[in-house]
């Protein structure tokens, strides 16, 4: 196929249209969009080569540097003019359009949830590739490194800027830190996020719900410890529980209290002297989930004040609810370039990095690269054969912005 | 040159030659080809990743590799569809040079590379590596690009360090710090500075592996540093330090029947050498033991060792490589 190669002149800007008028302008001036997978194919090894590389890398949150390294090493040799780390750490790039008279971010998380015990190995078989962590987020993280290359491969020269960021600290109590500061300290203003995860192909999200995250810690009183018939954190922590589970939770708008892990006791024979919970409250509404973490500080007070036991409860995430609507260009243009690639778009909600972008203000998705068999007993795993219409995605979209397909009127 | 003088002057770190641009230049410059062989056999859970890294740093990206092959030595699993999945040229071993026979083992392999390739340098790295990185290849041919009077590049693992009561050991195998370090102190001192003589990466200049014998079993890496130290001295020779690789663990049992393919490789070099000699020929079987319902069972393990001549010795070898030289003495 030829070049995809985009003159400045043909950007679409025709008076009197609307904003999905104009949208269908530009995705149909970029008429090759289905072609872009097979003209990225000569960079199939090269994107599997980043990926093996970036996942067989420990990078668990708060240890992510030998990560942020790399991707580094691949801006800077990608001749990106701008390629540093920032003052937290994040991987930052920069790639300056012909115009710069917009800029996109894209953002890929560094950090994954695996301790640098587990062993990094990947194995890449003809159909998948499989190691610890490699969905999340290795591969997006892959992809945000190799943007540039896929925009020389094609002969795309942007009119608008391109800002990379590999963030460090995104996952649980790292709370999207490196992004948070990141945006906080910007060197420019943003007009789109892009937020790259390595699964699902077809992930839509681009708006968040409210949300908290925090932890219960029960731990009975030290002078306690070696009275007979002392308190069981576990049994104080179940009374926690249950009281939680009392709380109502309205289905308009819609809220939900879920507990997802705890983790108390060694012995069948001891009381457990320390016991804990996470949960997560969200709602569409911010205000309902003030209220219901209200309640649960309540809980944990008046259990704490009636037993021997200490409860604790640490709020480590926040999150506001908004976004964009789903009538926002963006969105509509993300679809139009899911619809040419044959993706199913799926607008389940997922946290990402995304709701910082919402609470800055800016216009933003998060997008999966491939797929993934869904059994949680299989090794984390990504497919291969979807990952360049995963970046074709990315591709198509960027182009799309940079071509005014997603500008508000 | 004595032990210390090769030892630092002919000792590098793969960071030596990160600068991969520079050897592509260089290679260029010096009108050299270098092929990749990656000797197989059931190695279905590493070989894609060794080829999707090496190919997509050092082929596609950086061009220091001319072709990357695997040799095959029937595997029973996925090796050859992955590998070819993933743009690697594969080669069942068995399938060619037909005329000299079929025999098996990693040696077979890379003797029959010799013919199949078509670099000036062949560089061979094992299929099992599961921390394969492009240093392990960077690493073994930057000596080769670097200095013209190098032929042979062999790789080591742990860096010797210093410790208040000497030099730690430089963590060679168990068969290289039992048998094969040793037997080099008695026979080939200076063949000692070769930190790991059996690790199974290495690079070589097609000039000197043509004229070499090739062991197809356990005696092949040890069979090479011996006959190209007789041949070139260690002026010949480089070594390269490529920090850590993993890899399987092999049983000590397995190990010894390793030794025993290794000892009958030196003694036929001994020999050869009228350095020792023995009244009658050496045993081909190593016997092992094993128990099994508390009965102790003699088990026999036919090893012979049968080693390739040395490549040019072969019609379509020299019919492939040097026709003119073939030519002339018609």
């Amino acid at each position: 196929m030829a070049k995809h190669g985009l003159d400045t002149t043909e950007r679409v800007h025709t008076a009197g249209t609307t904003s999905i008028d104009r949208m269908r302008e530009v995705l149909d001036a970029i008429d090759d969009i289905r072609e872009l997978p097979d003209a990225l194919l000569p960079l199939r090894e090269e994107v599997l080569a980043n990926l093996v590389m970036l996942a067989q890398i420990a990078a668990p949150t708060g240890d992510e540097e030998e990560r942020v390294r790399y991707v580094l090493d691949r801006f800077t040799e990608a001749g990106l003019p701008e390629a540093g780390p920032d003052e937290i750490g994040n991987a930052v790039g920069f790639l300056p359009g012909a115009k710069g008279d917009r800029t996109i971010i894209a953002v890929a998380h560094l950090d994954t949830w695996i301790p640098k015990t587990v062993s990094h190995n990947v194995v890449v078989q003809t159909d998948r590739t499989i190691g610890a962590g490699i969905s999340d987020n290795a591969l997006g993280a892959a992809i945000v490194s190799m943007l540039p290359t896929f925009l020389d491969q094609l002969g795309i020269k942007l009119d608008c800027n391109l800002q990379l960021i590999g963030t460090v600290r995104s996952l649980h109590r790292g709370n999207h830190e490196g992004l948070k500061f990141f945006l906080d300290h910007a060197p420019r203003k943003f007009d789109f996020g892009i937020v790259v995860e390595g699964v699902e192909l077809g992930r839509l999200n681009f708006f968040s719900l409210g949300m908290v995250r925090g932890d219960i810690a029960c731990n009975v009183r030290r002078e306690h410890l070696s009275r007979y018939g002392s308190e069981s954190a576990l049994v104080v922590l179940n009374q926690v529980v249950n009281r939680m589970l009392g709380i109502s939770t309205p289905s308009r708008p819609h809220t939900r209290i879920r507990i997802g892990k705890m983790h108390a006791g060694i012995e069948y024979n001891t009381d457990p002297d320390h016991a804990e919970l996470g949960f997560e409250v969200v709602s569409d509404s911010d205000e309902m989930v003030r209220g219901i973490i209200s309640q649960i500080e309540d809980i944990v007070g008046e259990m704490s004040a009636r037993t021997d036991v200490d409860v604790g409860l640490d709020c480590f995430f926040h999150r506001e609810a908004g976004g964009i609507p789903f009538s926002h260009p963006l969105i509509k243009t993300v679809i139009e370039v899911m619809t040419q690639l044959g993706i199913q778009p799926n607008q389940e909600q997922i946290l990402s990095e995304v709701s910082e972008f919402i609470a800055y203000g800016i216009p933003a998705v998060t997008l999966g690269v491939t797929t993934q068999q869904r059994d949680q007993k299989k090794t984390d795993h990504v497919m291969i054969d979807p990952i360049l219409t995963g970046v074709a995605q990315l591709v198509g979209t960027i182009m799309a912005i940079d071509r005014g397909a997603c500008d508000e009127r | 040159m004595n032990a210390e003088q090769w030892l630092a002057e002919r000792t590098f770190h793969h960071s030596n030659f990160w600068d991969i641009k520079w050897l592509v230049e260089e290679k260029e410059r010096q009108g050299l080809s270098i092929s990749l062989c990656l000797p197989a056999y059931n190695e279905e859970a590493t070989i894609g990743k060794e080829i999707v890294i090496l190919k997509s740093e050092l082929h596609d990206r950086y061009p220091l590799v001319d072709e990357i092959a695997v040799i095959d030595s029937g595997s029973a699993d996925n090796t050859c569809e992955i590998a070819a999945s993933f743009g690697a040229d594969v080669y069942l071993a068995e399938d060619h040079l037909q005329e000299c026979g079929n025999l098996r083992g990693k040696g077979e392999n890379l003797w029959k590379a010799l013919y199949l390739l078509r670099g000036d340098v062949i560089v061979y790295v094992d299929s099992d590596i599961a921390n394969i990185h492009p240093r392990f290849v960077y690493g073994l041919v930057g000596p080769l690009i670097k200095d013209p009077d190098v032929h042979y590049v062999k790789a080591f693992y742990d860096r010797p360090l210093a410790f208040s009561t000497g030099i730690r050991p430089t963590g060679g195998g168990r068969v290289t710090e039992i048998l094969t370090r040793p037997l080099f102190s008695l026979f080939y001192p200076e063949l000692t500075a070769i930190l790991q003589p059996l690790s199974g990466e290495y690079a070589g200049r097609r000039s000197i592996l043509e004229q070499i014998p090739f062991p197809v079993g356990y005696g092949v890496e040890t069979a090479m540093l011996i006959d190209i130290y007789e041949k070139l001295g260690m002026e010949g020779f480089a070594q390269t330090d490529l920090d850590t690789r993993v890899h399987r663990n092999q049983e000590t049992i397995a190990l010894g029947r390793m030794s025993f393919g290794l000892l009958r490789t030196l003694f036929r070099r001994l020999t050869r050498e009228q350095r020792a000699q023995f009244e009658d020929e050496l045993p081909k079987i190593m016997r092992q033991f094993k128990v099994t319902d508390g009965e102790y069972q003699q088990v026999e393990f036919l090893i012979e060792e049968i080693e390739r001549p040395p490549i040019v010795e072969i019609d379509a070898y020299m019919q492939k490589f040097h026709s003119e030289q073939v030519t002339v003495e018609q």
